[in-house]
Parts: structure tokens; C-alpha cells; sequence
């Protein structure tokens, strides 16, 4: 995104927050409803700050997704070990087992 | 001065690398099976494949959407470990790199894949049409504190498949939006853009699937 001009916070209008916010997301600490800058444009524009809180809400959640949860079946391990035996002929297939 | 050289110099400080190291803690015994293993000891190559697996697997099916694919891809991945293993050395997390090797394998078959390839494309470079609608002018409740992270997850496996890329290696798996762009071989802009449409996304999606509501919001976002 390139936009110019200044972003004057006073008078942010809710469409230009809607095009700034991937930025506001990207920069600082990913916490918008954080942003000193924004906490008064935040407080006027209550659907502003619903989406803001919904955005962040989602991207806490997906943190939490990062821990593992599913198993690949053991079909997986052992094709996994006959590919190596026909690439690896010379290493020990009983270790593989 | 564009927005983003701008937001460059009156943001606040970035936040600290959240580091795959950070989120990818050193495993006990790993360090030892992994210079095993690079000598060629398959007991050791077993070792890693149980400690990464889970992983490895729900990265691929996070991707993919799809079991029998990410199974495939799970074995393509730890094939490929274990013949790139020599080249591991040690600069980033082992399960950084295993990450890395994996998401790089996914979007190489997603890529031979023309099908995916277009819908990929599609949501790299969506239409207007193509975008969530916008969400000003009305006012809206907002999810719940916590969002359910099975809804969530089931959420994001109905995502195109640009978007679910992009959220996946932001979101859950903490990649950079550059690192993202040199993977998805796109702008930074771009993947900052694509984030915050699938955001925009599953949020629509959440709350048609009731995740909502609370009904007065102004309480909370006024603090």
C-alpha cells in the first residue's frame, strides 16, 4: 500500500482507518487497540474499535492453534521407510523398524 | 511520504521478534539426534520423526485442507530432511528450519497443482469482488472475549486457499510478512493486505457460525 500524505489522527475518517489498518496491524505491537496514537479515534468510532477487538481477538486465538493437535496415521512412517530403503539401499533397514 | 515509511517513523518501537526460536524451544535429545542422524543413523532419523511429526503434519494439513495431501506431504517432508539433513547448520531452530523446508515443499505442490495455483493467485491478487465486504457504517457486535479455537480452526479450513496461506504462516506459525513475502513470492504490502482480508474473513465466518455477540460493545472499547 502507498498513500501519501500525512495521517492527521484527529480527523482519521473510518474509511481511511479501513485503509491503514493493515499498516497499524503490521507495525508496533500488532496491538492496534494498544496504539496511543489511535485511542481517541478508537473511543468516537465504537465500529472501528469492534472490528479492531474482533481482528485481534482472532489473531490471539490463532497463536494458539500453533500447538500441534493432529497425528499423521502410521501408514505415514512406513512409507517413509520403504522410500529410504530403495534410496538407501546401504543403510540397515531393521534400524528404520 | 507513503503510509508505510511513515507508520516507520511514528509507530511505536516493532515488537520484538516473538522468534521461532521462542516458539520452537530446543527439544531434549534433540541436538544429539540430529548430529546422529546426519551420520547417517536411522535410529536417530526415527527420533526426529516422532518429535516432529505432529508438527510437521498439522502444518500440512493447516495448508492443505486436506488429510490424505497432508500425509503425502508429510512424507515428502521428512523424506527431504532426511536427505537435506547435512545442510542443517544450527543458525535457527531445528523445527524453524523443518518449518521452513515444509511450508517451501507445500507451495511448490500447491504451485504444480494448476488448480490451486489459480486460487492461490486469486486471493494473492483478489478482485474487489473477491475481498470481504466492508465492515463500517453499522454498527456490529464483536465476538465473544474468546473465540472458540475449534471454531476457529474450522474457521480457517474454509478460507481460500491465498488467504489460509497467508493467515497460517502470520498467525499460527509467527513467519515475518517478509519472510512470507519471499515465500509466497509476492510484496510485503501483499501479504500484509492478504492477512488482514482473511482476518476480515474469518471474522465474518465466526460470526455466522455464532461466535458473536456481545450485544453492547461500547463498554469495552471505550477502556
Amino acid at each position: 500500500m502507498s498513500l501519501s500524505g500525512n495521517i492527521d489522527f484527529d480527523t482519521l475518517k473510518p474509511e481511511e482507518f479501513e485503509q491503514y489498518l493493515p499498516e497499524f496491524f503490521a507495525t508496533g505491537n500488532g496491538k492496534v487497540s494498544e496504539d496511543p496514537r489511535l485511542k481517541a479515534f478508537l473511543a468516537r468510532n465504537p465500529d472501528c474499535a469492534a472490528l479492531v477487538h474482533d481482528l485481534e481477538t482472532i489473531a490471539e486465538t490463532a497463536r494458539s492453534l500453533f500447538a500441534p493437535v493432529n497425528d499423521p496415521s502410521d501408514q505415514v512412517w512406513s512409507n517413509i521407510q520403504s522410500k529410504l530403503r530403495e534410496e538407501f539401499p546401504q543403510e540397515d533397514p531393521a534400524k528404520l523398524d | 511520504m507513503n503510509v508505510e515509511g511513515q507508520l516507520m517513523t511514528q509507530a511505536p518501537p516493532p515488537k520484538t521478534n516473538p522468534g521461532l526460536f521462542k516458539r520452537n524451544p530446543p527439544i531434549a535429545g534433540e541436538a544429539e539426534a540430529i548430529e546422529a542422524a546426519k551420520n547417517g543413523d536411522p535410529e536417530a532419523f526415527s527420533k526426529l520423526y516422532a518429535l516432529h511429526k505432529r508438527r510437521v503434519y498439522t502444518l500440512c494439513l493447516r495448508m492443505l485442507g486436506n488429510v490424505s495431501e497432508a500425509e503425502d506431504m508429510t512424507q515428502e517432508a521428512f523424506l527431504h530432511l532426511f536427505r537435506k539433513l547435512g545442510s542443517f547448520r544450527g543458525e535457527s531452530a531445528f523445527s524453524t528450519w523443518l518449518h521452513r523446508l515444509t511450508v517451501n515443499l507445500v507451495l511448490m505442490q500447491l504451485r504444480k497443482k494448476g488448480l490451486n495455483l489459480v486460487s492461490l493467485e486469486e486471493t494473492i491478487n483478489p478482485t474487489e469482488d473477491d475481498g470481504p465486504k466492508r465492515d463500517f457504517g453499522s454498527r456490529d457486535p464483536i465476538l465473544t472475549g474468546s473465540v472458540d479455537r475449534v471454531a476457529l480452526e474450522r474457521a480457517v479450513a474454509s478460507l481460500p486457499p491465498g488467504y489460509r496461506m497467508v493467515f497460517v504462516l502470520h498467525d499460527v506459525e509467527g513467519f515475518e510478512h517478509n519472510e512470507i513475502a519471499t515465500m509466497l513470492d509476492c510484496s510485503t504490502g501483499n501479504s500484509k493486505s492478504q492477512l488482514h482480508k482473511a482476518r476480515l474473513r474469518l471474522r465474518e465466518l465466526l460470526r455466522q457460525t455464532g461466535n458473536v455477540p456481545l450485544p453492547d460493545i461500547n463498554a469495552e472499547v471505550a477502556n
